[in-house]
C-alpha cells in the first residue's frame, strides 16, 4: 500500500481520459502481460486527458455505486471466479453492447491523435511504479459487502475512468482499520473466561422426562394383550404344527409390548396365544446381503484357501493344476461274485422246502457255532458253583459274602430262564428242520421226482445212559431246590405284605367303625362316608405255599419238552447236496416246463455309482440251483467320495423281456478297507413283483400250500442274496486310493447339509433313500414344516419311485440346443482333424507346412495312411512276416517304439534355459592373448591346416541345401573273374564275353595253361554304385582287382517331410548303399563280317558285394573316414578270390593279411550338421542313490578328463529304469546244441557262439527311438524279441562267453561303420580277442582291419573301467585292467563293490526249434521271392531253371554247416559240370531272419533280375536254418544262366 | 464349425507389491470347444524389472480353437505368482478375463485378486515368512458363482494384447 498515496498525489490526472476498454468481463483470465498492456494504454491515453474533460463531466454521479460494483468484481478476481461467472452472464449482453460503443468512441479520438506514445511518456511508463490494484481493492472489498448489482452495466464504460478515485477512498477506509490496532488494547479487553456449561443430569433428566416415554421392561400379563373375556389359544396344545420363532430376548420382547400396548389399539399386535403377531420365521434362509462370514465356521469347500508357504518350485510344468495334493482318480473295486436266490418265482415247490430247508440248516450251524446253551449251562454250573463256595465260607468271610449271595441267586435265575430259552429255540429248530425234512420226502414221494440234491441226514451221537441219567436227574433236582427257594423267597415276601395290608385293613375297620358312630351325630357328612364305602378294601387273602411236587412236576415237564431225554441219543442234522437230480426225460411235463422256463432265465447286475449307471456284469444264465456267478471285479475311478453305490439285480427271460428284480445299496467301504483284505459280503434283497406262472413254479407273491387241503397258505417273494465285496484299491505304491477324508462332506447334496438326520443316521444313511425315508417315518418328521421340506420331497421322490432326477448327468445344458453344427459334421471336418494332428504331433503330421484354408483343398489321401497304421496298429499281419511270432513281437516292438516316442515328444518340449537364451561367453584375456599370437605366426601356404567347416543348426535348413558328399578311394582285393575251365565249353563267338575274346580266347582250349592266360587277361571291371535316397550315381569303371577311383559323388539329402529339426533328423531312416559291381562286355554283333566296321556289345554288370552304412552314423559322425569289409557273399559263381590265382599271389601277398575285400571310402555331409544332444529326461531308478551319485562323479570326472572319451555306467531298460550297467553282465548258459555241436575245440564252438549271436536280427535303437537313447534289453528279453542293436548282441555274447568259462568283457567303444558301439573282448591263450557281436567276426587286437576304432571302457559283471591311456585305438592301448593307471576303475578300494545282483535270468531256457515250420518257411519265401523276380521284369519271359534250383538247394545246407567257408571250389566245379553249358552267374546270400521285405531288397539290390539276355533263365533256392529259440539262419541263392550255344 | 483364433502376447503386469513376478495361465473353454492348435495353458518366465514397477513377459499366446456354439466362450485364467529372493514361490494374485468377442486387436487389463488370510496370525505369517492362502480349487477363480463370499484383496493387473480373428461365425449368424 506504500505506492498508493503517491498514486494519490498527483490530482491532475483524476480525470483520466476515457480508456478503450476491451472486454473485462474475461479479466479474470487474463494474464499479467495482458494486464501490463492495459496499464500502456492507459499511460499512452494520459495525454488525450485535456481533449477529453467534457466527456468526463456528466459521469461522477454514478461514480460511488460503480466503485463498489467494481471493488465486488476485482474481489471476484482475486477469489475466484464463481461469482464472476455470474455477473459475466449478466451483464454479457449488456457489455458487448458497451464494448461496441466504447470501441467507437475509441476509434473516434484516436483519430485525432497519434497512436504512439511521445518519449516521456515512454519513460513514465518503464519508471513510474503501477502498483498492483487488486490487493488494495481486495482489502477495500472486505469491507463493503453489500452489492448493487443493478447497475452493472455502468461499470464496463466506467472503470477505468475511477480508478484513482477509488485508490484513495480505499486509502481513507484502510487508515481507519489501522488505527484500530493502534489504540493499544490488550486481549484480556475482549475475552472473558467462563467454565463450561453444563447442566445436572438430574435437571436432564427432568426435562426429558416431559418428552421421553421409556416403557419398562416387565412382563405384561396376558389378560392385558387379549381382548377381555378372551382365554389364550396355544396351537401347539391343540397338535396344530406351530412355527418356532426366532428367539427374542424376554426384555427386549416385553419392552416392545408394552410399548405397543400404550399405542392405540395396541391390542392388535397380538395374536390368539398373547404374543405379539409374527410371521412364522422371519429370518430368511439366505440373507440377502452377503453375510461377511466368521473364517471358523461353515465355509463352502469350494471357497476354502488353504494357507501354503511359499515353496521352491521343483517341476515347472505343474501348469495350473491344483498345487499339493494327490488329486485321484481314485479307484474303488467292486467285485461281485454272484447272486443266489433264496426265493425265485420259478422255485418249485421242492424248491421252497429245500430253501427253507438250508435257512433253517444254516441258522442251525449258526446256533451251534455260538453254542449259546453250552455256554449258558456253564455259567449256570459256575455260578451254582460259587454259591455254594461262598454258602460254605458264609461264617468265616462275614457280611460281604453274605451280601452278594442273593445277587449269586439272581444271576443263576436269569442265567437258568436264558438257558432253557436257548435250549427251547434248539430244540424247535431241531424239531423244524425234521419236520421240513419228512414235509420234503413226502413231496418227493408225492411228485415222483427230486429237484434238488438236498439230503438231510441225522447222525445220532449215542451218549452213556447211566452218566447221562445221574446228570439229568441231577441237574432237575438242583433246579427243583433252586426254584423252592425262590418260591419261597416269593411266598416270605408275599406273606410280608399280606401282613402289612393285613394291617392296614384292620386299622380301616376300625376307623370304619368309628366313622359309623360319628356317622348318627353328622349328618350332613353323608355323602362324604358313601363316599368311602365304595372303596372299602377287601380282605387280603394269605399267600398259598407252593407245593414241592408241583414244583417238581413242573420242572419235569419243561425238561421233557426241551431238553434230550436221558439216554436218548444225540440227534445232529447234517445237510449234503449228494442227492441225485431226476433228469427232465422222467419228470411230468409241468416240471419240464418249469425246468425250461430256469434255463431261459439269466441275472445280470448294473453297478451304480451315485445314481448312475457305471458298469453292468456279464448276463450269466441261471444255474438249476438258483445261483449265479459272475466274479467280475469293477474298478471304477472316482473323483469324489462316492455318494452312493448301489446294484441293480436285473433278470432277463429267454431273448425278450428284461425285468427289475431289486435294488440293493452297498455301504461305502470305510476308508481302511482296501482291496485284499475286504472280506465278501452278503447283501440280502428282495423283489415284491407278482409273478404267475403256468408250470410247477410257484411264483412269487403268490400264495401256495403244501397241504391237500389248501390250508395253512405261504406267500413268497422272490428274495436272494448278493455277495460282494467292496473296497478302496491300493495304488502303485501302496498307497490306498481313498478320497481324501474332507471330500466326504462335499458329496452330500446340499439340501441335506443342515439337517441332523445326519446326527441321528450317520452321514452313510444319507446314501441310501430307503433309510432316510425309514428314518423320517420314525421320527415322524412334521410335513409341514418348511425347514424339512427338501427332505420331504427328497424323500417323496425317492420312496414314489418315479425318479425326476434325470439319470443322466449334463455338463453343459442346452448345448445341443445351440450347437451350430451335429457332432458328426464338426468331426467330419478335414481342416480341424488336419490341425489337431498336426497339433498333436503324430508321426505323419508332425511338420505338415501350410494347411489349407479350405476344407475342400484337402484331400481325403492326406489320411488314408494314418488310418491304415490306425487301423493295423492291433491286426497282426503274419503276410509280411511269414512267421505268427515274429509278427506278435513285431507289433509289440512298434508298441514300445511308439511309447517310448511319445515320451521323448514330451520331454522335447521341456526346455532348459541354455535352448532359448544364447550366452556367448566373454573371451577371456588368455583367449584374446593366444588370438594375438596367432596373427603373429608365419604364414606356411605350404602347409595347409585343417579348417574347421562351420555348423549349420537345423532349424535354417531347407530341402536341397544339404548333400551327402561319398568320396569313393579305393579298393583292394576284388574277387576276379574265373576263366571258363568247362571242357564241353565251346566258346562261340557271338556269345563270348567281350573281354574274354581277345583274352581268354587263345587259351580256352588250353584251361591248364594259365600262367599265360593270366597275364592278357583283365580280370576284372569293377565300378561302385552308390544308391541313397532313391539317387543312384556311380563311378567310373576301373580295372583289375585293386582299382583306384578317387572320386566324389554327390547326393542331395532331403529330410522326411521337409523336417530338419535334429530330433527328425537322428530319425532317418535311409541307408547309404554302396554296391561294387563287375562291368562285363558282352559282344552281340551277329554277323562276323561286320566285326571289321562296327562294335556291337551289351554292358551286363554283375554285382560283387555290398556295404551299407545308416545315414544316422554319418550325421552322428560327422565324417566317416576309412577302409570297411565288402560284404561279398561267400560264393560268387564265375568269380575267385585273387589270392586262388598264383601268379598273383606272388606280389600282392602282402596285402593279403586278410581276407575278403575291402573298400576305402570317406563320406560327410555339407555342411556339418549338428547332432543333437541326447533327450535329457531323468527316468525311474531302483538304484541305491549312493551308487547313482558315484557313477554320476565317476562320469564326471572321466568326461573331463576325455570329453570325446564316453562313459557309461547306468542304461535305461525296457521299462524306462535307470539300472546299472554291470548288472547285465552275468555267465549264461548258450544254447546246448551249440556245444555239442563241436566238443573238442573250443576255438570253433566259440565261433558258433558268435555266429549264433550275429543270426539274431539287428535293430538299432537310434533310429526307431528317435533319440540318443538306448534301451537295453535283458538277454532274455533279446531272446524273446529276436531283436536288438549291438549292445544287446554284445551283452548276450559276452554272457555266453562267460558261461563257456572264458574271461570276457564288454567293450564301449567306437567303431565304423557302427558309431559308437559295444563290443567283446576275450582273453584267448594270453591273447586279447575283439569280437563283432553283430557280425560274429572276431579280431586279433592288432588287426589293422579291426572295425573297433576306438575303446573308451570295458565292463565286467563287477567293475567298470575308463580308458585312461593317451590313446583309445585298440592297436595301441594296453588292455590290462589291473593297472589302475591306464584304466580307472569304479569300484576300487574306496568304493567296493556292493554285490549288485544281476537283472538278467538264471538260466536262459530255449524253445527247440522247428524243422517243419522252417521248412515251410523256406518254401513260402521261395515263393514269394519268385513272384517278386518275375515283377521286377515286366517286359521279359522268366524261365526257371529247375535242374539248377535243385542244385543250389543242394548246395546251401552244405553252406550253412560250413558256415559259408571254403565251399567256392568244389561248389563252382560242381555246378560246372552240372550245367556245363551254361554260362552261370550268381551266387548265395545270407541273412538273420527278420521279415520279408529285408530279403526282398537284398535280391533287388544285387540286380540278377536286370540281365535282358533274351535268352536267360533263373534259379533261386532257399534254404532256413532253424537254431535254438526261433533263430533262423536264411540262405537265398540266385543265379542267372545263359546257355552257351 | 466356426473358429477362433487367438493370438497375443500376456504383455506383463502391474501394480504388483512385489517385483519378480511370473504368471500362470489357461485358457478355458466350454465343451462344445475344441483345441485345434497352440498350448492352452502355460507359464511365463520371471521377470524382475530394475527400471520400473511393471514386470514385462511378453509371452506368446497362440492358441486356436474350432467350435460348434457360442457356450463356454474361452476365458482367460491368471495367477500371478511371486518368486522372491530365496528362490520360493508365492502366490499374488488370481484373475480372469474373457476374450473379446469382437475380431481385432485388443489390449485387455486383467485386475487381480488374493485371498485374504483370516486372522491375524496368517497375515502376520505372510508378511514374515511368506506364502500365504490359496484357493483349494483353483477353478474357482473362472467358475462358480459364489466368489462374492471370499475375503480378498486387491493386487495389481495383468495386462494382455490379444488379436482375435473368427471365422464363420458369419454362417451361423453370429454378428461380430
Amino acid at each position: 500500500m506504500a505506492t498508493a498515496p503517491a498514486a494519490a498525489a498527483p490530482p491532475a490526472p483524476r480525470s483520466l481520459p476515457p480508456v478503450p476498454s476491451t472486454s473485462r468481463m474475461g479479466f479474470s483470465e487474463l494474464s499479467v502481460r495482458e494486464r501490463m498492456r492495459e496499464k500502456l494504454k492507459a499511460a499512452r491515453s494520459k495525454a488525450e486527458a485535456t481533449l477529453s474533460q467534457e466527456d468526463l463531466g456528466p459521469r461522477p454521479r454514478h461514480l460511488k455505486s460503480i466503485r463498489e460494483r467494481k471493488a465486488e468484481l476485482r474481489l471476484d478476481k482475486g477469489s475466484g471466479d464463481q461469482l464472476g461467472e455470474l455477473q459475466r452472464d449478466e451483464s454479457l449482453l449488456s457489455s458487448k453492447i458497451k464494448f461496441s460503443d466504447s470501441v467507437k468512441k475509441l476509434k473516434q479520438k484516436s483519430q485525432a491523435q497519434s497512436d504512439y506514445p511521445s518519449a516521456e511518456e515512454a519513460y513514465n511508463f518503464f519508471t513510474l511504479n503501477f502498483d498492483p490494484e487488486p490487493e488494495s481493492i481486495k482489502a477495500g472489498a472486505r469491507k463493503r459487502s453489500e452489492l448493487n448489482e443493478e447497475e452493472a452495466e455502468e461499470y464496463v464504460e466506467t472503470h477505468e475512468e475511477e480508478q484513482e478515485e477509488d485508490e484513495t477512498d480505499e486509502d481513507a477506509h484502510l487508515v481507519k482499520d489501522a488505527d484500530l490496532f493502534i489504540m493499544g488494547q490488550t486481549d484480556e479487553d475482549f475475552l472473558v473466561t467462563k467454565p463450561a456449561e453444563c447442566e445436572r443430569y438430574s435437571e436432564q433428566l427432568q426435562k426429558e422426562k416431559e418428552f421421553l416415554f421409556i416403557p419398562s421392561m416387565q412382563t405384561v400379563p396376558t389378560s392385558q394383550k387379549m381382548p377381555e373375556n378372551m382365554q389364550p389359544r396355544y396351537l401347539e396344545d391343540e397338535g396344530l404344527y406351530a412355527e418356532e420363532r426366532p428367539f427374542v430376548s424376554p426384555s427386549n420382547q416385553n419392552i416392545l409390548e408394552n410399548r405397543i400396548l400404550r399405542q392405540e389399539k395396541g391390542k392388535e399386535w397380538f395374536g390368539d396365544d398373547g404374543r405379539i403377531l409374527a410371521l412364522p420365521n422371519p429370518i430368511k434362509q439366505s440373507s440377502t446381503r452377503p453375510p461377511v462370514f466368521s473364517l471358523e465356521e461353515g465355509i463352502a469347500p469350494e471357497l476354502e484357501t488353504i494357507y501354503r508357504k511359499a515353496i521352491r518350485t521343483t517341476a515347472a510344468n505343474q501348469y495350473l493344476i491344483g498345487p499339493g495334493d494327490f488329486q485321484g482318480p481314485f479307484q474303488l473295486d467292486i467285485d461281485i461274485s454272484g447272486l443266489i436266490f433264496t426265493h425265485h418265482p420259478c422255485f418249485s415247490r421242492e424248491h421252497v422246502l429245500a430253501a427253507k430247508l438250508a435257512q433253517l440248516y444254516d441258522q442251525y450251524l449258526a446256533r451251534k457255532q455260538k453254542n449259546l446253551t453250552e455256554l449258558l449251562t456253564d455259567k449256570l454250573r459256575a455260578l451254582r458253583n460259587a454259591v455254594q463256595c461262598s454258602m460254605d465260607s458264609a461264617a468265616a468271610s462275614g457280611p460281604t459274602a453274605q451280601q452278594s449271595i442273593p445277587e449269586y441267586k439272581i444271576e443263576i435265575r436269569q442265567t437258568r430262564r436264558l438257558r432253557d430259552a436257548e435250549q427251547e429255540k434248539d430244540r424247535m429248530l431241531l424239531k423244524s428242520i425234521i419236520k421240513v425234512w419228512k414235509q420234503m420226502k413226502s413231496l418227493r414221494e408225492f411228485q415222483k421226482f427230486t429237484n434238488t440234491p438236498m439230503k438231510l441226514y441225522l447222525r445220532k451221537e449215542e451218549v452213556d445212559q447211566r452218566s447221562d441219567e445221574k446228570a439229568y436227574e441231577a441237574e432237575i433236582q438242583a433246579e427243583i431246590n433252586e426254584l423252592q427257594e425262590e418260591y419261597m423267597e416269593e411266598y416270605e415276601k408275599k406273606m410280608e405284605e399280606y401282613k402289612t395290608e393285613l394291617q392296614e385293613w384292620k386299622s380301616w375297620k376300625k376307623a370304619q367303625k368309628s366313622k359309623k358312630k360319628k356317622k348318627k351325630d353328622l349328618r350332613e357328612e353323608e355323602s362324604v362316608e358313601d363316599y368311602d364305602v365304595g372303596e372299602e378294601p377287601v380282605k387280603p387273602v394269605p399267600p398259598k405255599m407252593v407245593d414241592s411236587l408241583e414244583i417238581e412236576q413242573q420242572v419235569r415237564e419243561k425238561a421233557n419238552n426241551f431238553r434230550r431225554k436221558p439216554g436218548e441219543p444225540a440227534l445232529i442234522p447234517e445237510l449234503v447236496l449228494s442227492g441225485s437230480i431226476t433228469p427232465s426225460e422222467q419228470c411230468p411235463r409241468a416240471e419240464v416246463l418249469r425246468r425250461e422256463d430256469v434255463n431261459k432265465r439269466s441275472a445280470f447286475i448294473k453297478v451304480f455309482f451315485n445314481s448312475k449307471e457305471v458298469s453292468r456284469t456279464v448276463t450269466r444264465p441261471l444255474s438249476s440251483d438258483f445261483r449265479v456267478h459272475f466274479g467280475q471285479i469293477f474298478n471304477l475311478q472316482i473323483f469324489n467320495w462316492p455318494e452312493s453305490l448301489k446294484l441293480q439285480i436285473y433278470e432277463t427271460t429267454g431273448m425278450s423281456s428284461t425285468t427289475l428284480l431289486a435294488e440293493v445299496f452297498i455301504p461305502v467301504p470305510e476308508t481302511t478297507v482296501l482291496t485284499g483284505s475286504a472280506p465278501m459280503e452278503e447283501i440280502e434283497f428282495s423283489s415284491n413283483q407278482r409273478v404267475m406262472l403256468d408250470h410247477e413254479g410257484v411264483g412269487s407273491d403268490v400264495s401256495f400250500s403244501f397241504e391237500a387241503d389248501g390250508s395253512n397258505q405261504m406267500t413268497l417273494m422272490t428274495s436272494g442274496k448278493v455277495s460282494n465285496s467292496v473296497s478302496w484299491a491300493v495304488g502303485e505304491k501302496g498307497i490306498p486310493l481313498v478320497p481324501p477324508v474332507s471330500q466326504q462332506n462335499t458329496g452330500i447334496p446340499s439340501a441335506l447339509k443342515n439337517i441332523d438326520a445326519i446326527a441321528s443316521i450317520g452321514t452313510s444313511g444319507l446314501t441310501d433313500m430307503k433309510k432316510l425315508a425309514k428314518w423320517a417315518a420314525e421320527t415322524k418328521l412334521d410335513p409341514n414344516d418348511p425347514n424339512n421340506a427338501a427332505l420331504m420331497q427328497m424323500i417323496m421322490v425317492a420312496s414314489s419311485g418315479e425318479a425326476h432326477v434325470p439319470d443322466f448327468f449334463r455338463l453343459e445344458q442346452l448345448q445341443q440346443e445351440f450347437n451350430f453344427v451335429s457332432d458328426e459334421e464338426f468331426n467330419r471336418s478335414k481342416r480341424f482333424r488336419l490341425l489337431q494332428l498336426r497339433n498333436e504331433e503324430v508321426a505323419e503330421f508332425r511338420n505338415y507346412k501350410q494347411v489349407p484354408l479350405h476344407e475342400r483343398e484337402i484331400s481325403e489321401k492326406l489320411f488314408q495312411e494314418y488310418e491304415k497304421r490306425l487301423h493295423e496298429r492291433d491286426v497282426i499281419d503274419s503276410k509280411h512276416y511269414l512267421d505268427a511270432r515274429r509278427a506278435v513281437v513285431a507289433n509289440y516292438l512298434q508298441k514300445v517304439r511308439e511309447s517310448v516316442i511319445n515320451r521323448f515328444l514330451i520331454a522335447k518340449h521341456h526346455f532348459l534355459l541354455s535352448d532359448l537364451v544364447n550366452e556367448e561367453e566373454i573371451p577371456t584375456l588368455g583367449i584374446l592373448g593366444l588370438g594375438l599370437f596367432k596373427l603373429a605366426e608365419p604364414k606356411r601356404p605350404l602347409k595347409p591346416r585343417r579348417k574347421e567347416r562351420k555348423k549349420v543348426t537345423a532349424q535354417s535348413l531347407s530341402d536341397g541345401d544339404i548333400k551327402l558328399l561319398v568320396n569313393i578311394i579305393r579298393a583292394y582285393d576284388i574277387p576276379v573273374r574265373k576263366p571258363v575251365t568247362s571242357k564241353l565249353q565251346q566258346p562261340s563267338k557271338s556269345s563270348r564275353s567281350f573281354n574274354e575274346m581277345f583274352a581268354a580266347s587263345p587259351s580256352a582250349q588250353s584251361p591248364t595253361n594259365n600262367v599265360d592266360w593270366a597275364f592278357d587277361q583283365v580280370l576284372v571291371r569293377p565300378f561302385v554304385e552308390v544308391s541313397f535316397q532313391r539317387t543312384v550315381c556311380r563311378t567310373t569303371t576301373a580295372e583289375g582287382p585293386n582299382p583306384n577311383w578317387n572320386e566324389e559323388l554327390e547326393f542331395p539329402f532331403r529330410a522326411p517331410n521337409g523336417d530338419y529339426s535334429t530330433h527328425s533328423l537322428q530319425s532317418v531312416k535311409d541307408e547309404v548303399f554302396i554296391n561294387v559291381f563287375d562291368e562285363v562286355l558282352h559282344d552281340v554283333t551277329e554277323d562276323d563280317r561286320d566285326r571289321g566296321s562296327g562294335i556291337h556289345t551289351r554292358i551286363e554288370r554283375r554285382w560283387l558285394g555290398c556295404v551299407k552304412i545308416p545315414f544316422t552314423t554319418i550325421y552322428f559322425q560327422a565324417r566317416i573316414d576309412g577302409t570297411f569289409k565288402v560284404n561279398i557273399p561267400p560264393v560268387l559263381l564265375g568269380y575267385s578270390k585273387e589270392k586262388n590265382l598264383g601268379i598273383e599271389r606272388g606280389y600282392d601277398s602282402v596285402r593279403n593279411l586278410s581276407e575278403g575285400s575291402y573298400i576305402t571310402l570317406f563320406i560327410t555331409i555339407e555342411p556339418q550338421l549338428i547332432p543333437g544332444e541326447s533327450v535329457r529326461e531323468k527316468f525311474d531308478t531302483q538304484e541305491d542313490e549312493k551308487l547313482l551319485q558315484a557313477a554320476e562323479k565317476y562320469e564326471a570326472e572321466c568326461t573331463s578328463k576325455f570329453p570325446s572319451r564316453q562313459c557309461l555306467t547306468t542304461v535305461i531298460d525296457l521299462s524306462g529304469k535307470t539300472v546299472f550297467i554291470t548288472r547285465y553282465i552275468k555267465p549264461l548258459n548258450p544254447p546246448q546244441e551249440l556245444l555239442d555241436a563241436l566238443p573238442n575245440s573250443s576255438q570253433t564252438t566259440a565261433e558258433l557262439v558268435a555266429r549264433y549271436v550275429a543270426l539274431i536280427p539287428f535293430l538299432p535303437d537310434s533310429v526307431s527311438f528317435a533319440g540318443i537313447c538306448d534301451l537295453w534289453c535283458t538277454s532274455d528279453q533279446f531272446l524273446d524279441l529276436l531283436a536288438g542293436d549291438e549292445e544287446e548282441h554284445a551283452v548276450l555274447l559276452c554272457n555266453y562267453f562267460l558261461g563257456m568259462g572264458k574271461k570276457a568283457w564288454l567293450i564301449i567303444g567306437n567303431a565304423i561303420p557302427e558309431g559308437q558301439t559295444a563290443y567283446v573282448l576275450t582273453l584267448e591263450q594270453s591273447q586279447y580277442v575283439i569280437w563283432n557281436p553283430s557280425t560274429g567276426c572276431f579280431y586279433r587286437q592288432y588287426d589293422t582291419f579291426c572295425p573297433l576304432q576306438s575303446v573308451y571302457c570295458l565292463i565286467s559283471c563287477d567293475n567298470i573301467w575308463f580308458n585312461i591311456q593317451q590313446w583309445d585305438s585298440p592297436v595301441r592301448i594296453s588292455f590290462d585292467i589291473s593297472k589302475p593307471k591306464l584304466w580307472k576303475p569304479f569300484f576300487s578300494r574306496s568304493l567296493p563293490y556292493p554285490g549288485l545282483c544281476s537283472v538278467q535270468p538264471e538260466e536262459l531256457v530255449y524253445q527247440h526249434s522247428d524243422k517243419a515250420a522252417a521248412v515251410e518257411l523256406q518254401g513260402r519265401i521261395e515263393k514269394i521271392l519268385k513272384e517278386k523276380i518275375m515283377e521286377w521284369r515286366p517286359r521279359h519271359l522268366t524261365r526257371w531253371n529247375r535242374y539248377c534250383t535243385s542244385t543250389l538247394r543242394n548246395f546251401l545246407p552244405l553252406l550253412e554247416q560250413n558256415q559259408g567257408k571254403d565251399v567256392e571250389d568244389d561248389h563252382q566245379a560242381e555246378l560246372q559240370k552240372q550245367l556245363g553249358d551254361y554260362r552261370v552267374s550268381g551266387f548265395p546270400i545270407h541273412m538273420p531272419f527278420s521279415e520279408v521285405r529285408p530279403l526282398v531288397e537284398a535280391v533287388h539290390s544285387t540286380g540278377v533280375h536286370t540281365i535282358d539276355v533274351s535268352n536267360v533263365e533263373f534259379a533261386l533256392a532257399v534254404y532256413v536254418h532253424p537254431y535254438p529259440q526261433n533263430v533262423l539262419s536264411t540262405w537265398i541263392y540266385v543265379a542267372s544262366l545263359v546257355r552257351n550255344r | 464349425m466356426a473358429e477362433v483364433h487367438l493370438i497375443g502376447q500376456l504383455l506383463g503386469a502391474s501394480g504388483f507389491s512385489q517385483r519378480r513376478l511370473f504368471c500362470k495361465w489357461g485358457l478355458h473353454a466350454g465343451g462344445a470347444w475344441k483345441l485345434l492348435g497352440g498350448l492352452r495353458e502355460g507359464q511365463t518366465q520371471v521377470d524382475d524389472p530394475q527400471a520400473d514397477d511393471m514386470a514385462h513377459w511378453c509371452h506368446p499366446l497362440d492358441v486356436h480353437f474350432a467350435t460348434k456354439g457360442l457356450q463356454g466362450w474361452p476365458r482367460l485364467h491368471l495367477q500371478v505368482w511371486h518368486q522372491d529372493s530365496l528362490g520360493r514361490t508365492e502366490l499374488l494374485g488370481y484373475g480372469f478375463c474373457h476374450v473379446p468377442s469382437s475380431p481385432g486387436c485388443h489390449a485387455l487389463s486383467c485386475v487381480t485378486w488374493r485371498p485374504r488370510g483370516s486372522g491375524v496370525t496368517q497375515r502376520l505369517r505372510h508378511r514374515l515368512l511368506g506364502g500365504g492362502p490359496q484357493l483349494r480349487a483353483p477353478d474357482l477363480i473362472y467358475a462358480g458363482a459364489d466368489r462374492f463370499r471370499l475375503r480378498t484383496e486387491a493386487a495389481g493387473t495383468v495386462h494382455v494384447e490379444l488379436g482375435v480373428l473368427l471365422r464363420h461365425f458369419g454362417r451361423y449368424g453370429v454378428q461380430c
